[in-house]
């Protein structure tokens, strides 16, 4: 559909809506009252229909507003719901989480944040907050903001609960009860739980918490300028792309375009981001099956790049090199030979990487039809990057909405149909080499100039950026009024939403290959390590170190039946 | 300084502890135990128990939902024992501070439990493996 | 053997072994650094590990079973100091009882019963997980042992005393070569090293048996692992190898043969799954030396040496 369609189609959802808003060519804003925003959702996700990006809710003064964030890929265009909520004593909207599964977490972590209460929503429990946060207060509400801390503090002498947080009843013939020994050494009340039956999986409980530093809170007491290096640390390992969105979000916000070599400079840096996120996920994915000199060899060809980056920008992981209007450094021109020399060397490794991949028959047996995230699933549960591409969905925010200077370069968006464990090690593996390409290019490409323009102040208004991390899609929402604080910072990280898509792939998987399957989605590292599988009365029949153990034993069975294979890591 | 201390340094058994950080610190713990800078060396090794360690290397800006666990890993950790904060956020909360679940920087944490904690502080953002190898060991010949 | 060197014995057997212990498995962590590269530990890094258990606090847990908690380390110790010191002087001065082997393989068991008990009382889910594989692992390899020691005990006569089997050299035989094989593989699940490690599992991140003890206690584990390290090629020798002999230094070089092929086997296998243990020992060692044992019967009856 080309724009004129796409608003004709939104209108024939007029008589719900109060306005109809279209501030940029590709930001729509559809308003209504919080009544009808079920029905405008709904035919959104179904008929138009768009893709889910995330919700955002907001303390307006006089009312709470939340944002559905809808993306029409073709176009790359974002279509906003805005939904009003009048009543500031008991605020309640109707959940969308019955035909939007990708939205059940976000709807608890508003619930939790600003306490707005959503009916019908399946499983509403605490998500993000702390188990000891006083119930009642919302950290994201104005007035609580910034006495929270001294007003509640942790209790200092908490002795481990029998049960285990956030359990609900899994319907087994077992019934799930609060006792059990709760070890107190477990490493944390386990971050996800598995119940299984024999040796399937039948049912996953997640519990995050323990990485929320409240981010979206101290953005909102920084400067615009400040907020990059807070962002930026928001995930050590996407630590390109978050800044990125932002500032791309506040640009909009400004009608601020940064110079063309600030463009190719921010190109050339998230590429290489994306090649040593990409690599370090090869090196877990083969530590998880027990291929471990894949481990140590990934890791070992990681470091160049690490090495490059640290010269470039001073770091080898938070890089703080995007501001608004531009890059904080240039790339020196002696550093560019380097660039394109260590990035041959790594092409050619990865390409043989690839290939031994590929042809391997062992991998393929343990890998193929493993963890199968089906295209329908993965549509509801609004995943992103290799996880949606490794699933059929040809969804790349760099050829969609292009940043940047994605649209002068030449490459191209990999996808794989099968949506199994192998195919997502396939899209990120040749994603490998199309990045080296792209820096390639751009490379070659960089013109002279200035990296920056200069920002005075930023308008009142709201902007919505997007970057492709390795991971998929980050969206940040920036609401401003004119002043020097944001007033609303959403941030989506991508495995917001990839991450509960896992339940759709794991339930009915085999015990060993739960880790694998979970690492397919490349959640953050530690993530994977807080794995556990609970019996019915939730004592822990097997840790994350079992599991490790039962997916290389599986690795190693498959070995012994197949035989190994050709290639030896040595010859490379 | 009495054997207990001396034979601790020659031989200081690692356990990580994640107190809620953004990974870039535990992503260069594991580089450090990978066997390209064979901390095996000095005698360090990663352990799967506290009950095992004699040193935490704690990353992270210690939050609220995570603090509960760190006050049960020190205690169960035999004495005598030292905890390094590993990065800007576990030495000092960095820039996550005065957020609404931020429990503080992780050595008031471990001086609730014991006021007489040995705490070493490796800062950095992330701190290089480098950087934390050199850290650990001159920690422990300060001691 | 005369009265001076006699009490020398008694004297240096004890801080003797634990020396030679401590070393080999120096020698274990050495050759496993270089194989992957590493420099790896220093000479004294094991009796470092030690000293400094012996200095941190002893935590109990509150639901252990605490004589038992505390007692087993202690009796894993005593035991396989026992049994070194029995090889060491049937080795060494060459006296022996009648019934010895038996006591020996008496004595053998009681490390992993020790650890069965000891990680049972520790009442915590992890370790019950490695108690339970292993008690299984107990009773896969225990058979198989005997069975083996029955193939030399045929091999040498029906003579149950170790000093008689030590004259002979059972493994230049077919079928004491067979159950030469099957016993070091079964002293390789015996000291919990790849590709048996199901219980303790050193190389992972790992809960195991050993996750509730701390401190001195868990310097006693560690040191019997050491004291194993010396009593079980031990044994190996004095069974299949022909003993010391006459020379003291021939009988260290069978020594240091038994312990290279440890750790050979140790380096070059990944572990394996407890169920595929169980089935290792029962079935293919179980035929094996069934063949090892009629080969071992008609060579013995018919006066072939070589079968």
């Amino acid at each position: 559909m080309n724009q004129q369609e796409l608003k004709d189609k939104l209108a024939e959802i007029k008589d719900k809506l109060t306005d109809i808003q279209q501030p940029l060519d590709d930001r729509i804003s559809l308003l209504c009252e919080a009544e009808n925003a079920y029905a405008v959702n709904k035919f959104l996700f179904e008929e138009v229909p768009l893709r889910f990006v995330i919700a955002t809710g907001i303390d307006a003064e006089h009312c709470f507003e939340i944002l559905y964030h809808f993306a029409y890929d073709q176009l790359g265009c974002f279509v906003t719901v805005k939904a009003f909520i009048r009543d500031r004593e008991n605020p309640a909207i109707e959940s969308i989480a019955p035909f939007l599964p990708g939205a059940e977490w976000i709807e608890r972590e508003i619930h939790d944040l600003l306490g707005i209460d959503f009916k019908n929503h399946p499983d509403m429990r605490r998500l993000i907050l702390a188990d000891d946060w006083p119930e009642g207060v919302y950290p994201l509400r104005k007035k609580m903001a910034g006495e929270i801390a001294k007003q509640w503090p942790c209790e200092t002498s908490v002795r481990p609960t029998t049960e285990s947080p956030a359990r609900r009843t899994v319907k087994l013939s077992k019934p799930v009860l609060a006792v059990g020994p709760f070890h107190p050494l477990q490493e944390e009340m386990e971050f996800f739980q598995l119940s299984i039956d024999g040796e399937i999986v039948t049912d996953i409980d997640m519990r995050i918490s323990y990485n929320h530093r409240g981010i979206e809170g101290i953005s909102e007491t920084l400067q615009f300028d400040q907020v990059p290096f807070l962002v930026s640390r928001v995930c050590g390992i996407c630590s390109a792309s978050h800044p990125l969105a932002y500032v791309q979000a506040v640009e909009d916000i400004a009608g601020v375009t940064p110079p063309e070599r600030a463009l190719y400079v921010r190109v050339i840096i998230n590429e290489l981001e994306r090649i040593h996120s990409h690599m370090l996920w090869v090196g877990l994915a083969g530590h998880f099956i027990g291929y471990d000199t894949v481990f140590m060899w990934a890791w070992k060809y990681r470091e160049p790049v690490l090495d490059l980056l640290e010269e470039i920008t001073g770091n080898r992981n938070n890089y703080g090199n995007v501001k608004v209007g531009g890059c904080r450094e240039d790339i020196p021109d002696e550093t560019v030979p380097k660039i394109l020399q260590e990035i041959d060397k790594l092409e050619k490794k990865t390409e043989m990487l690839t290939k031994a991949v590929l042809d391997d028959p062992i991998i393929h047996a343990r890998l193929k039809g493993i963890g199968v995230l089906t295209k329908e699933d993965a549509i509801k549960y609004a995943v992103t990057g290799p996880t949606a591409r490794g699933s059929g969905i040809a969804i790349d925010v760099r050829r969609d909405d292009p940043y940047a200077v994605y649209a002068d370069l030449d490459w191209k968006v990999i996808t794989q149909p099968e949506g199994d464990v192998f195919a997502k090690a396939v899209v990120r593996l040749l994603e490998v080499l199309e990045a080296v390409k792209i820096i390639r290019q751009a490379v070659k490409k960089l013109p002279k100039g200035p990296v920056a323009v200069e920002v005075k102040e930023i308008p009142p208004g709201e902007g919505c950026g997007h970057a492709e991390a390795p991971r998929g899609e980050t969206f940040h929402y920036v609401r401003s009024d004119g002043g020097n604080r944001p007033v609303r910072h959403k941030i989506r990280a991508p495995s917001f939403v990839n991450v509960p898509s896992f339940r759709a792939s794991c339930i009915g998987e085999h015990i060993s290959d739960v880790t694998i399957t979970l690492a397919a989605v490349d959640p953050c590292y530690s993530c994977t390590e807080r794995l556990a599988i609970v019996d019915g009365r939730g004592s822990i029949l097997h840790g994350y170190e079992e599991l490790h153990r039962l997916s290389c034993e599986k690795t190693a069975r498959l070995k012994k039946e197949i035989g190994p294979p050709e290639w030896k890591l040595e010859d490379f | 300084m009495n054997w207990k201390m001396w034979s601790l340094k020659k031989s200081p058994w690692v356990f990580h502890v994640n107190t809620g950080a953004c990974n870039n610190c535990d992503i260069e713990i594991v580089n450090l135990l990978t066997p390209k800078f064979d901390v095996e060396r000095f005698g360090i090794k990663l352990v799967g128990s506290p009950r095992h360690a004699d040193a935490l290397l704690v990353t992270g800006v210690g939050t609220r939902q995570a603090v509960i666990r760190l006050r049960e890993v020190y205690r169960q950790t035999p004495k005598p024992c030292v905890v390094f904060c590993m990065g800007a956020c576990a030495c000092g909360t960095g820039i996550f501070e005065g957020g609404y679940h931020v429990a503080g920087p992780v050595d008031k944490i471990i001086r609730e439990v014991d006021p007489n904690a040995i705490i070493a502080y490796v800062p950095g953002c992330p701190p290089k493996p480098e950087a934390m190898i050199s850290g650990v060991v001159k920690a422990l010949s300060a001691i | 053997m005369s009265i001076p060197l006699n009490i020398l014995f008694w004297i240096v057997v004890i801080p003797g072994t634990v020396v030679i212990g401590l070393i080999a498995s120096w020698i274990v962590r050495k050759v496993s650094a270089l194989v992957q590269w590493r420099v790896g530990p220093p000479l004294l890094q094991p009796l470092y590990d030690i000293m400094k258990l012996m200095g941190k606090e002893i935590l109990v847990p509150q639901e252990a079973q605490q004589t038992i908690f505390i007692a087993a380390p202690l009796v894993s110790l005593a035991g396989i100091l026992l049994l070194s010191i029995m090889l060491w002087r049937i080795a060494i001065v060459q006296t022996a009882f009648l019934g010895d082997i038996i006591v020996a393989i008496y004595l053998m068991t009681l490390p992993s019963l020790a650890l069965i008990l000891g990680s049972s009382a520790s009442a915590s889910p992890h370790a019950s997980i490695g108690t339970a594989r292993e008690m299984k692992l107990v009773m896969g390899y225990e058979l198989s042992l005997v069975l083996a020691f029955i193939v030399v005990i045929i091999k040498t006569g029906g003579q149950i005393s170790l000093a008689a089997i030590a004259q002979q050299a059972p493994v230049l035989s077919i079928s004491g070569f067979l159950a030469f094989l099957v016993a070091l593989l079964c002293i390789q699940a015996k000291l919990g090293f790849v590709p048996f490690d199901i219980a303790e599992a050193e190389t992972e991140l790992g809960s195991g048996v050993l996750m509730e003890y701390s401190g001195a206690l868990l310097a006693v584990w560690k040191l019997a692992q050491a004291v194993m390290l010396v009593a079980l090629p031990l044994f190996l020798v004095i069974v299949f190898l022909g003993g010391f002999g006459a020379h003291f230094l021939v009988g260290l070089g069978k020594y240091v043969l038994a312990l290279v092929l440890i750790i050979l086997i140790k380096n070059t296998n990944p572990r394996v799954r407890i169920d595929q243990a169980m089935k290792f020992f029962w079935f293919y060692c179980g035929i094996t030396l069934v063949i090892a044992i009629i080969l071992a019967m008609i060579g013995y009856y018919s006066g072939i040496k070589w079968l």
